[in-house]
């Protein structure tokens, strides 16, 4: 039996033998002459430095810059036809009283409360849209403004609930109904009561909350 | 033929050079120069004498196009042209590989390989049957330790310009070589050898059963 060292030998040997072999293999000369004749074909070989620059890769880069510019423009366009209300605390007018039904008329979809922007994240609940309500005409106007949450969610919610219309109603919970749905609860005023809409379906069920803060 | 004898004095850089500024003689220099090892790598990876001859053709031509990409300080034409060869016969093995099994047409492009009746017919078949044995192992490496057996052994080049070449350190390149080396040597193992082996296998497993 060969010793590795053996072996090593015989295949450094054999592989000199195989490039020895093919050391006199060249390419055709029909290659030689292709290669040649494309040299040729060329009108104008000169370095980068002094080549122009090809007409037609500045025409696509034009081509290309102007096809971005008009998509953003376009795009631009489109997004403020359908840019939504500002993502601000929107304004209600505030109602005395215990439970008062309320006239709703398409509230913003994000609506925040305070510094608890992602509240809905983080019970993981998507804000719903408010169902249209026939509106009361005789609601008094109040002057001081109110902040309003999203609407939370009570239960799972369908738009088959709300096809035949709704209800919202405003409630007085105590403080520490926040803390059930995630809200930071000031303990300062943790005797106090907060308002709150309920979304009333048909069916007489509580679908939604959300909290309302008087300024 | 006096202006071609003059430029078969500069070197590859000049001829690039002269090449590029429109010269057709530096051009003929340069590839009479260096076509042959250029091919003689194509055919050594691929096996196939029409991938070695295109891909020769695509090399000098990419000089012809973009040549002034070469950069002196990275290192020497040959290398640069090397690395565009193995770019350009990785690409085809890529796409032949999905089209039909490569190698099969060597056999009729090498006709040293085949015996020569003069001395010793015997040992010139012998010789021919071993170093086609080797061609066939080498073919048969990844192409990751094939270009390393091909660039070190077959065409002798430095572990550093191989480097060069594939991109790699040259630590990369020497453990790549050693263990190409391994599997060549497994390959090449005659098969009576390897049943010994086999059965030194069974055997030890016994005792140890």
């Amino acid at each position: 039996m060969n010793s590795p060292g053996l072996d090593e030998e015989m295949l450094t040997r054999e592989l000199k033998a195989l490039a020895s072999e093919m050391n006199q293999l060249a390419a055709p000369d029909s290659v030689e002459t292709e290669v040649l004749e494309a040299f040729r074909a060329r009108k104008v070989v000169t370095p980068l430095a002094f080549r122009r620059p090809n007409v037609s890769y500045w025409l696509a880069a034009v081509a290309a810059v102007l096809l971005i510019a008009v998509s953003v423009v376009a795009f631009r366009w489109r997004m403020k036809d359908e840019t939504p209300p500002p993502r601000i605390a929107k304004e209600y007018p505030r109602h005395e009283g215990t439970i008062t039904p309320m006239p709703v008329h398409q509230p913003p979809k994000d609506v925040e409360y305070g510094m608890v922007a992602n509240f809905p994240k983080r019970n993981e609940r998507k804000p719903i849209r408010t169902p249209r309500v026939r509106r009361s005409e005789n609601l008094p106007v109040a002057n001081h403004a109110e902040i309003a949450t999203d609407f939370i969610p009570l239960r799972p919610m369908n738009a088959a609930s709300f096809q035949d219309g709704g209800q919202i109603v405003r409630v007085e919970l105590p403080r520490s109904a926040l803390a059930s749905f995630g809200l930071p609860v000031n303990m300062d005023r943790y005797n106090e009561k907060v308002k709150a809409d309920v979304i009333f379906g048909v069916d007489g069920m509580a679908h939604a909350i959300r909290f309302i803060h008087v300024r | 033929m006096g202006q071609m004898n003059l430029k078969t004095e500069l070197n590859d850089c000049e001829l690039l050079q002269s090449m590029l500024a429109g010269d057709e003689e530096a051009l003929t220099v340069l590839y009479r120069r260096r076509q042959g090892a250029i091919y003689r790598f194509a055919l050594q990876m691929s096996g196939s004498k029409t991938i070695a001859e295109d891909v020769t053709q695509e090399v000098f031509l990419f000089l012809m196009r973009e040549g002034h990409l070469f950069d002196p300080g990275r290192g020497s034409v040959s290398a640069f042209l090397f690395g565009v060869a193995r770019n350009h016969v990785l690409r085809r093995l890529r796409v032949e590989q999905h089209l039909a099994p490569i190698g099969d047409e060597f056999d009729d492009d090498v006709p040293s390989l085949h015996a020569s009746t003069e001395i010793c017919p015997l040992d010139d078949l012998t010789r021919a049957e071993t170093i086609e044995s080797v061609r066939k192992a080498v073919l048969s490496l990844p192409s990751k330790y094939r270009e390393v057996v091909v660039l070190c052994e077959l065409q002798d080049i430095s572990y550093g310009e191989t480097a060069e070449i594939l991109g790699c350190a040259i630590g990369t390149v020497r453990s790549r070589l050693h263990r190409a080396r391994a599997l060549l040597l497994a390959k090449l193992r005659p098969a009576s050898e390897m049943e010994e082996a086999d059965s030194a296998t069974v055997k030890s497993a016994r005792c140890f059963a």
